[in-house]
């Protein structure tokens, strides 16, 4: 039953993610979608693809996606 | 369950990469395009994936105490699980050139908006 739930998480995530006006919410909101599909990775017997996505999907991903907001502009107009 | 595991992953899938779609096309913020394109790059991965699930399986890794033919039988197809784990560290340094250029855009242009970069504003 936890599976259908994290998909569901995965499409609401991906869907709030490009609502956000500001662009440091959408980088952390983007972090659940990659960390959820780690755990989806996880439920389809793929383990060692599941830490790669954990690690790169939840962290890398969203911290360099703040990053490039930092230097640039946070708000979407 | 209506759907098995695998066909609400692909599905899952599929629906990653319309909206991957939908923001890399119509969505004005630069940023928000290549957000848009690395939810493309997950939902790719996550269909080769899921086209190697087998229902009730295990994990395919050969432990001692497993006889050949068991482990044939039972085991999750390896091959698309070896592939992706290069493609997602591929896509996250592609994502990295990518952000990269848009500082410079940023720098040339000062607007993160593509039709303000395109100039269409001034018509």
């Amino acid at each position: 039953m936890i599976e259908y739930v994290i998909m569901v998480i995965i499409v609401l995530g991906a869907i709030i993610t490009l609502m956000q006006k500001d662009l440091l919410k959408a980088a952390v909101v983007s972090g659940i979608t990659g960390l959820c599909v780690a755990f989806l990775y996880e439920i389809l017997l793929a383990p060692d693809v599941a830490l790669t996505q954990a690690i790169v999907g939840a962290a890398i991903v969203p911290a360099f996606i703040a990053l490039a907001v930092k230097k640039t502009k946070r708000t979407d107009d | 369950m209506i759907m098995d595991v695998q066909l609400a992953s692909l599905f899952t899938s599929g629906a990653l990469i319309v909206i991957g779609l939908y923001a890399a096309i119509f969505l004005d913020n630069i940023i928000k395009k290549i957000i848009g394109l690395s939810f493309i790059e997950e939902g790719v991965n996550l269909f080769l994936v899921a086209l190697g699930y087998k229902l009730g399986g295990i994990v395919p890794i050969f432990l001692p105490g497993m006889t050949k033919s068991s482990f044939y039988a039972n085991s999750a197809y390896p091959l698309p699980q070896a592939l992706v784990l290069t493609s997602i560290v591929i896509g996250a340094s592609t994502l990295a050139v990518m952000l990269a250029l848009v500082m410079v855009l940023y720098k040339k242009h000062h607007t993160l908006s593509t039709k303000a970069m395109l100039g269409e504003d001034h018509e």
